[in-house]
């Protein structure tokens, strides 16, 4: 079995690599074939993260790493060092106390120091005991865990030029690296093996779906590089490099959404997801640049400095900044999660984004990008544990957003748009668990996050199915019945379904179950009553009806009914999908129906994810004393048990509602909702859109049109003035240069003289 | 103490101080062979490949005159051999510190190497262009290309010349072959014209340059340039005691110096000493044009910065401090004369419509940014510490060579487009863009690269030049920066007219499609050019460290 620095780098290297072949072999000579390089690179990809999954789960389960958490880091390249960059207190000591700062020429040296302290070893006072291990002695307890690429490229000019001696070895470390630096840890193996499964299985099915369309090899060019994107995501270990991949995954999204460019809606669709992720970018860069300034590394890991999220800095509480400074980091970090994963108030791009292929939704907008806030969030949850405010927000922001999701999806007639505010709702539950704070919420948030990818991939690609079969018509109000000419899509649909209302034993069951645990853990043991907790608690609990009724509502509109309504752009031969949509159907609904139960029952997920430093970190200083394992249980089950009755009444509630011929009993209720103005509400998306374009868009394009008229005025009027200030010198030189040989010997003469005459005098 | 400095360094042709004269004359034939053979064999073998070449080329012309395309190849033969002796990992550095070579007339350092290189670099890539835009034309291409032989032997002596005379055969050799070249359209009125007003004003350069070393010669009774450097010294120390003999004396050598100036600035094209240029490349065809102002240029800057630095930094630590009046005068000259020279080429650009002509005046100011550098190096050279000196050199090393692409790309581009056009006026490019896209982006690559806007050669040319500027720490270096970055803002608007014109003006109805695809071979030539404004941007690195090592012995 290859080493995990062999694997991690090949991960993200496979889809680039397919990107690259795609785009470039793609218009000329693959055309219709266009698939092949993807889906290789992705089914390679997939296997080397199952593969990475593997040899993480081992590793990870070893004793030493019990406590602090397992990472390995792979460095790749050193992207620029700057010496001498900045002064940091916290520092990493070798033993003779000074730090050795490695140069970039000399890739071995890099890898040397990239040592992982010795447990105990805390902050600078306590450390100093701990600085007889040398590394020689920390490499053989497996503490040296870095391992070097020798691939080294490009350092600054700066250090280029300056001689060796120059290079200060004092006791503080003043250069700054960026490197691209891979991590293997439980937490990046889950994601990679979610991602990569997921986007072959929708890969395949895009074979199917994208049949035919002149875009076919750019497609899968876009597909690949996004692949790319989230999985460096996933496994970056600096805040710089998540950055760029978080613009990267960005950047994908809005190709993708505007895959279809030629249609407005869908351009449209692809510049406002791209701009409302801006002001989340804008939140999350600042985040960056404060963490800079405050911790004076971007790294997670310990490499020359304190890593942020380092084992070091998690070994004691006290090196994670708290007070404002922390809140501020945790707010703006937050900000950037709003934006990529859609959640309140930055949510209103993700029902858009629909606009572009079925299969992007799947795998973008449901399944991974609209993820990695969730992501970033449990990587970086030492931070916020450390400040109760930005829990607060978390908890309430997901809170929120859940509940709004799950208010709008009742009423679109959309298929497509009521998923993609399933999807925000999800989202807003994940979030939720995150704000709890404790390992209990962030291992439900990523459970959720797992089955969720299953089941609304699922979910989305089954509405893409009977979309395809529809030809393009995605309005449920227009076609019913569906069951008995799509069999497949039909039962995969309502797998998916039932998992997605969580009932049990569907997967969507012990996650959303696991979430709700840990929301209850925050305010049913001890004296101390969390009144935001607990009010998020019962909303959320309430949300579940809703949820059941917006799942079963358009499935029952669009399988059931008397008779089969086909729409007219269908035409006469709508039929189940080919295999290749089919068959990633139902791989999915397997995962959707069995996943949660063998992650619950197993118990894997939850005690992997504990591994992650990140993780381990909230386990070893929890905010509040841990319940006992015994009371944990019966709240555990006694939820178990009322949120199945839960979902049971919102089903039972929705067939009542719409099965057979009742539908007009739905109509007859709509009607006093549509009086007290509640429908409407709802089914405007709770006008968040008019009010955004009101209050932000209309006001920013006044202020661009201010803008404009002064540039156009004072600006360029002044550049113009300096434009023509030259050329009116320019003119009176012109005469000098009269042609005339006489002339041009006078002034080399008098030139001369002149010059004399002014040294001289 | 003087005496033991002259004896320290070699002295052959000087009267007193010199223990020479004592030795027999078989030992003295013995020397002079010796330190002519070796050298001719070691770091001179380019020049003994150079006259060859030409010989040969001669009589390639009288006994086969049927191989059309033999002085081509010929000389495409000799050039490589040459480049391939010259570039450093030869042996050419080999010898350095034997005696100097012809008896201390040349100097044989990294410095001359480097130039050398340059010179035979770019002659290596104008032959081809020369051969592609069809001027000279076959039957005249042996003449044409003995004449840019002859010239590029008279540059390698004064990259090389550590004597007055040398400077002075030199800089002849290197004009002459010049003037006819100017000429070469000898059908086209206005080259004729040209030709005659270059050898015109260039004798009067040269006559006054001649006159300026001799009294540099007289007053200081010594020609070889260190020599010269202890005599003055020498001079200087004597200031308290007879303060109107040294006045007197130093006043000579001042106008000495700036008549001396005369004709460096002549082959540089430096105000006042310009006017011959615009002219001239008016006239000469863009081929000429090319070599006229970058060989050229490069050659006299070599020169340039062997005169200065002679007067300014000599090895000895002591000796150096004496020199301040020395590197005082010569830092206002050349700087001042650089800050007009930047400035007036710049704002004289602006009005032209003839594209030969605004490329004169942009070279002309091209040259002000390289004597900027000159002017911070011997500012400098009175440190101790000689890296601040070796810096600036350096980036003029780097200016130069990117400076070799810049501009031959701009001839060649101009010269592809008379060839299809017909004409080299500006206007004449209007709507470029529609018909030969690709060639068109090449020329604005060019043209920004000129300008100096990353990410392209030009930036990084620029950027070491007033990096180096700005490291000398002394103000009236600063304000020559300020007008220096001032200038390149100036010379913004001319470029970008060219561009302008190619791209955005409208195409004129009555002209013949003027296409030039880049799979011709005019643009696949022309395309390559282009395409090293951005390789020299991205591997500025390799530029850098080549300059460092072509300046490492130069103070030595």
């Amino acid at each position: 079995m290859p080493e995990i620095s062999q694997l991690l780098p090949l991960i993200p290297a496979l889809p680039l690599a397919a990107a690259m072949l795609t785009a470039v072999l793609g218009p000329r000579l693959l055309r219709k074939q266009s698939h092949w390089p993807t889906v290789l690179a992705l089914a390679l990809s997939c296997t080397a993260s199952l593969m990475l999954l593997c040899k993480v789960h081992r590793e990870a389960g070893q004793e030493e790493y019990e406590r602090s958490g397992y990472e390995k880091i792979v460095t790749l390249y050193t992207w620029a060092n700057v010496d001498e960059a900045y002064e940091s207190d916290l520092r990493l000591r070798s033993p003779e106390g000074t730090v050795v700062i490695s140069q970039g020429r000399k890739p071995l040296e890099n890898g040397r120091l990239r040592q992982q302290s010795p447990e105990g070893a805390t902050v600078n006072s306590r450390r100093d005991d701990s600085n007889k291990d040398s590394l020689a002695t920390a490499a053989p307890l497996g503490l040296y865990n870095s391992e070097v690429i020798p691939f080294q490229g490009f350092t600054s000019l700066a250090n280029d030029c300056r001689p060796e001696g120059t290079k200060k070895q004092g006791a503080t470390i003043k250069n700054f690296r960026i490197e691209i630096a891979l991590r293997a840890d439980p937490l990046t193996a889950v994601m990679l093996a979610v991602i990569t499964f997921v986007s072959t299985l929708v890969a395949i099915y895009s074979i199917g779906y994208m049949h035919g369309d002149p875009g076919y090899w750019r497609f899968f060019s876009y597909i690949s590089l996004f692949v790319f994107s989230m999985t460096m995501l996933v496994s970056a270990s600096n805040f710089l490099l998540l950055y760029v991949f978080w613009e990267a995954v960005g950047l994908c999204s809005y190709l993708l959404i505007g895959f279809w460019c030629e249609k407005p809606a869908a351009a449209a669709a692809g510049m406002k997801a791209f701009l409302v992720n801006r002001i989340g970018d804008f939140g999350f860069a600042l985040g960056i640049f404060l963490i800079w300034t405050t911790f004076g590394t971007l790294d997670f890991h310990d490499s020359t400095a304190m890593g942020v999220l380092g084992k070091m800095r998690l070994a004691s509480p006290e090196p994670i900044v708290n007070g404002a400074v922390g809140t501020a980091i945790c707010l703006l970090l937050l900000l950037g999660a709003c934006g990529k994963s859609a959640q309140f108030p930055l949510h209103v791009w993700l029902p858009d984004a629909m606009e572009g292929p079925t299969p992007v939704s799947a795998l973008i907008h449901a399944a991974t990008m609209v993820t990695a806030g969730v992501y970033m969030l449990a990587r970086c949850m030492p931070l916020f544990a450390a400040s109760p405010f930005a829990l607060h927000a978390v908890a309430v922001v997901g809170g929120l957003t859940a509940l709004i999701g799950a208010v709008v999806a009742i009423t679109q007639t959309d298929l497509k748009r009521i998923l993609a505010y399933s999807t925000i709702s999800h989202l807003g539950y994940m979030f939720l668990a995150m704000g709890a704070g404790t390992v209990l919420g962030v291992t439900a948030g990523m459970f959720h996050l797992v089955t969720h990818a299953f089941f609304k991939a699922l979910l989305f690609l089954a509405a893409g199915s009977v979309m395809h079969a529809m030809g393009g018509v995605i309005d449920i109000r227009r076609f019913g019945g569906l069951r008995r000419i799509m069999p497949v899509t039909h039962w995969t649909f309502l797998i998916g379904g039932l998992a997605m209302v969580g009932m049990i034993p569907f997967a969507g069951f012990y996650s959303k179950d696991a979430i709700l645990l840990a929301v209850a853990e925050k305010f049913s043991f001890g004296n101390h009553v969390d009144l935001v907790y607990q009010t998020l608690y019962w909303t959320t609990f309430g949300g579940i009806f809703l949820i059941a009724v917006y799942t079963f509502r358009p499935f029952l509109l669009t399988f059931y009914g008397k008779d089969t309504v086909i729409p007219p752009e269908a035409g006469h031969h709508a039929h189940e999908s080919p295999l290749s949509m089919t068959g990633p159907l139902v791989i999915l609904a397997l995962g959707a129906a069995f996943l949660g139960l063998y992650l619950e029952k197993t118990g894997g997920l939850a005690e992997f994810l504990a591994g992650t430093p990140s993780v381990a970190y909230l386990n070893r200083y929890p905010l509040a004393p841990e319940p006992s394992h015994e009371t944990l249980e019966s709240l555990h089950s006694s939820i178990g048990r009322q949120s199945t009755v839960m979902v049971a009444a919102g089903i039972l509630f929705t067939i009542f509602l719409y099965a057979g011929s009742r539908r007009r009993l739905a109509d007859r209720l709509a009607g006093p909702m549509k009086r007290l103005g509640l429908y409407q509400l709802s089914f405007g998306k709770l006008f968040f859109d008019p009010l955004y374009r009101l209050f932000v868009v209309r006001p920013l394009e006044l202020f661009a049109q201010a803008c404009a008229w002064f540039d156009n005025r004072f600006i360029d009027g002044s550049v113009n003035l300096v434009g023509i200030l030259p050329k009116l010198l320019g003119a009176a030189l012109r005469p000098l240069q009269g042609g005339l040989i006489q002339f041009y010997a006078l002034a080399m003469i008098l030139g001369v003289l002149i010059f004399l005459g002014v040294l001289l005098l | 103490m003087n005496d033991e400095f002259a004896r320290s360094e070699y002295c052959p042709l000087t009267t007193d101080h010199c223990p020479l004269i004592s030795v027999n004359l078989s030992d003295l034939l013995q020397d002079v062979l010796s330190s002519t053979t070796g050298p001719l064999m070691g770091s001179f073998r380019p020049e003994v490949v150079i006259s060859i070449t030409i010989l040969v080329i001669l009589l390639q012309r009288t006994f086969l005159p049927a191989w059309k395309l033999g002085a081509f190849y010929l000389m495409l033969l000799g050039l490589g051999t040459a480049f391939y002796f010259v570039v450093p990992w030869h042996g050419t550095m080999e010898g350095m510190k034997s005696p100097p070579p012809f008896t201390g007339m040349l100097v044989a350092d990294s410095f001359s190497v480097g130039l050398r290189t340059l010179l035979y670099l770019f002659t290596l890539l104008l032959i081809p262009f020369t051969q592609i835009s069809g001027v000279p034309k076959r039957e005249d291409a042996a003449e044409f290309y003995v004449l840019v032989l002859g010239a590029l032997l008279g540059m390698s002596l004064m990259v090389a010349a550590n004597h007055l005379i040398v400077v002075l055969v030199g800089m002849e050799m290197a004009s002459l072959p010049c003037y006819v070249l100017a000429g070469w359209q000898r059908n086209r009125r206005f080259g004729s014209e040209a030709a005659l007003k270059y050898a015109v004003f260039g004798a009067g350069a040269a006559g006054v340059m001649l006159f300026g070393m001799s009294l540099l010669a007289g007053a200081l009774g010594s020609a070889h340039l260190p020599t010269m450097a202890s005599k003055l010294i020498a001079l200087f120390e004597l200031f308290p005691q007879e303060r109107s003999a040294v006045v007197a004396t130093s006043g000579l050598l001042m106008l000495g110096g700036l008549m001396l100036f005369v004709g460096i600035g002549f082959k540089l094209a430096a105000f006042p000493f310009h006017f011959w240029a615009p002219d001239a490349f008016e006239g000469a065809s863009a081929e000429v044009g090319a070599f006229i102002s970058v060989a050229s240029k490069i050659a006299a800057l070599g020169l340039l910065v062997r005169l200065a630095l002679a007067f300014s930094a000599v090895p000895d630590p002591g000796a150096l401090e004496k020199l301040a009046p020395a590197r005082e005068y010569l830092v206002i000259l050349i700087s001042t004369l650089a800050a007009i020279t930047c400035t007036f080429g710049n704002l004289a650009a602006y009005g032209q419509t003839n594209m030969k002509r605004l490329l004169a005046y942009s070279t002309i100011a091209h040259a002000g940014y390289m004597m900027m550098a000159v002017a911070a190096a011997v500012a400098v050279a009175g440190n101790a510490d000689r890296s601040g000196a070796e810096e600036a050199i350096a980036s003029l090393v780097v200016y130069a060579g990117i400076y070799l692409f810049m501009n031959l790309a701009a001839f060649a581009g101009v010269a592809f487009l008379r060839n299809v056009l017909g004409s080299e006026d500006l206007h004449e490019y209007a709507g470029l863009v529609r018909r030969s896209p690709g060639f068109t982006v090449c020329m604005a690559l060019v043209m920004f690269s000129l300008l100096g806007l990353p990410p392209l050669a030009g930036f990084t040319a620029k950027f070491a030049v007033f990096k180096a500027l700005y490291e000398t720490g002394k103000s009236p270096i600063h304000a020559l920066l300020a007008i220096g970055v001032l200038n390149t803002v100036l010379s913004l608007f001319y470029y970008l007219r060219v561009v302008k014109v190619m791209v955005i003006d409208p195409e004129p109805a009555d002209r013949t499609a003027p296409e030039i695809p880049l799979r011709s071979a005019a643009g696949g030539y022309f395309f390559l050019l282009a395409s090293f404004m951005l390789l020299l941007f991205f591997f500025s690195g390799g530029v850098a460290n080549w300059a460092r090592r072509a300046v490492e012995s130069l103070l030595m």
